[in-house]
């Protein structure tokens, strides 16, 4: 998406740390940033998801905006 | 041999082994040493240039070349002549609808299944009975091998890195069968996705492993208890992650049915007549999906009776006459997700 033109922002569990890097490597991006948030989330409920995101929201705009 | 090729000396077989396992190229046992005179030998076998591309892998930046499914092949304690039938599978499992990087990178743990049909199937000797998934035969041992080696080493699905598989399961070590389709009144796989039955041809199919059925003896007694197990909860059709077709609510997709013994058994049964049966009974209930919080919601009256399908339909049962003469038994194996994220592929032996 970057390379279409279009700012993305990744969000990424702990535990897939060297799969992020490694494809971020494979692709040339080895800075790439990526957001890692504690592992796991398939078992929270809609608002723990919800609480999980909101305290990743800064980072996010950070990575889009690029400020 | 291709640019990136280097060589190197070993003085005998067992330190080839060890640096090869140096290497990072094995699957966890022992490999053969893929020297050059050997890898040309297998492509010519397979009647392919070493710089043919043979698919891609373009979410890992993956071109994987005739060399590359050579070189894997010899590793994988192959013959030459096997070679068509690994190139074909692998040509199967790098087409678009097979979606490799899905099965291969999932925490799903799927392994290939490759099933060979036609001629070739008694021209190399390919296992069809007894033992179907079990050790002893070369070319289901070193073809279901070679296809595990190519994609570590060609196509990067490396444990732990790039395939993050939970639990995985032994068909990723070797997963090759045929149709004991000479042996059936059945139409042969390959036939019924357009091959003419003198044509040899590969299925790949990305999918969990293989559960027995132990119930022999009557065919509607049989396929009550293929259904049954083909609806457990907790399979990868049985799940609402990931779905394909959110009306369905679960993930529906694929079902590989085997089905062992004697043909005569079946003589009243067309395998459309099976795949329909299996197709209206592979089925579990709103009620139970919403005990295993598959579905969301309290119970409520008519949950019991509202049943929802696994499958998309009877052409998503692709079923198999195979295993050994010695019993009835079966064999039923879900695929890895819903068939909008891999869907099984057929392509043609060349030679």
């Amino acid at each position: 998406m970057e390379k279409a033109g279009l700012p993305s922002a990744t969000i990424c569990t702990d535990r897939f740390i060297p799969t992020a890097r490694g494809m971020a490597k494979m692709w040339g991006a080895e800075d790439y940033p990526t957001i890692f948030t504690e592992h796991p989330i398939e078992n929270l409920d809609r608002d723990q998801l919800r609480q999980r995101a909101e305290g990743l929201a800064t980072e996010v705009v950070t990575i889009l905006t690029g400020s | 041999m291709t640019q990136n090729t280097t060589t190197a000396n070993w003085d005998n077989i067992f330190e080839a082994v060890e640096a090869l396992y140096d290497l990072g190229w094995t699957d966890g046992l022992p490999i053969l040493p893929p020297t050059a005179d050997k890898v040309a030998e297998f492509l010519a076998a397979g009647g392919r240039d070493g710089a043919e591309v043979v698919g891609e892998l373009p979410e890992r930046r993956r071109e994987i070349t005739a060399e590359k499914v050579a070189a894997n092949a010899v590793m994988a304690g192959c013959r030459p002549e096997y070679m068509p039938v690994v190139l074909a599978a692998t040509e199967a499992m790098l087409a678009p609808p097979f979606n490799l990087v899905g099965p291969s990178s999932s925490m799903g743990g799927a392994a290939v299944l490759v099933i060979v049909n036609g001629p070739i199937v008694g021209e190399l000797g390919i296992n069809s009975r007894n033992n179907l998934f079990g050790p002893g035969n070369r070319a289901n041992s070193t073809i279901g091998r070679a296809i595990r080696l190519i994609l570590m080493n060609a196509c990067a699905a490396i444990p732990g890195l790039y395939d993050r598989s939970v639990i995985g399961h032994p068909g990723k070590f070797s997963y090759c069968i045929a149709e004991a389709e000479t042996e059936t009144h059945w139409t042969p796989l390959h036939v019924e996705r357009g091959f003419a039955a003198d044509q040899s041809a590969v299925t790949v199919f990305a999918s969990e492993a293989p559960r027995q059925v132990r119930s022999v003896g009557h065919p509607e007694a049989i396929l009550y208890a293929i259904a049954d197990v083909a609806s457990s909860l907790g399979t990868s059709l049985s799940t609402s992650g990931s779905v394909g077709d959110p009306a369905a609510g679960i993930r529906q997709g694929e079902t590989v049915v085997t089905i062992a013994g004697n043909s005569n058994l079946w003589r009243g049964w067309s395998k459309a007549d099976v795949k329909e049966y299996l197709y209206d009974h592979i089925r579990r209930s709103v009620a139970d999906f919403k005990r295993a919080q598959v579905f969301p919601g309290d119970l409520e009256p008519g949950d019991e009776e509202r049943m929802v399908p696994l499958t998309g339909g009877p052409e998503d049962i692709l079923l198999v006459f195979a295993g050994g003469e010695e019993s009835n038994m079966s064999s039923v194996i879900p695929s890895w997700g819903p068939k909008v994220g891999s869907t099984s592929v057929t392509r043609e032996v060349r030679r």
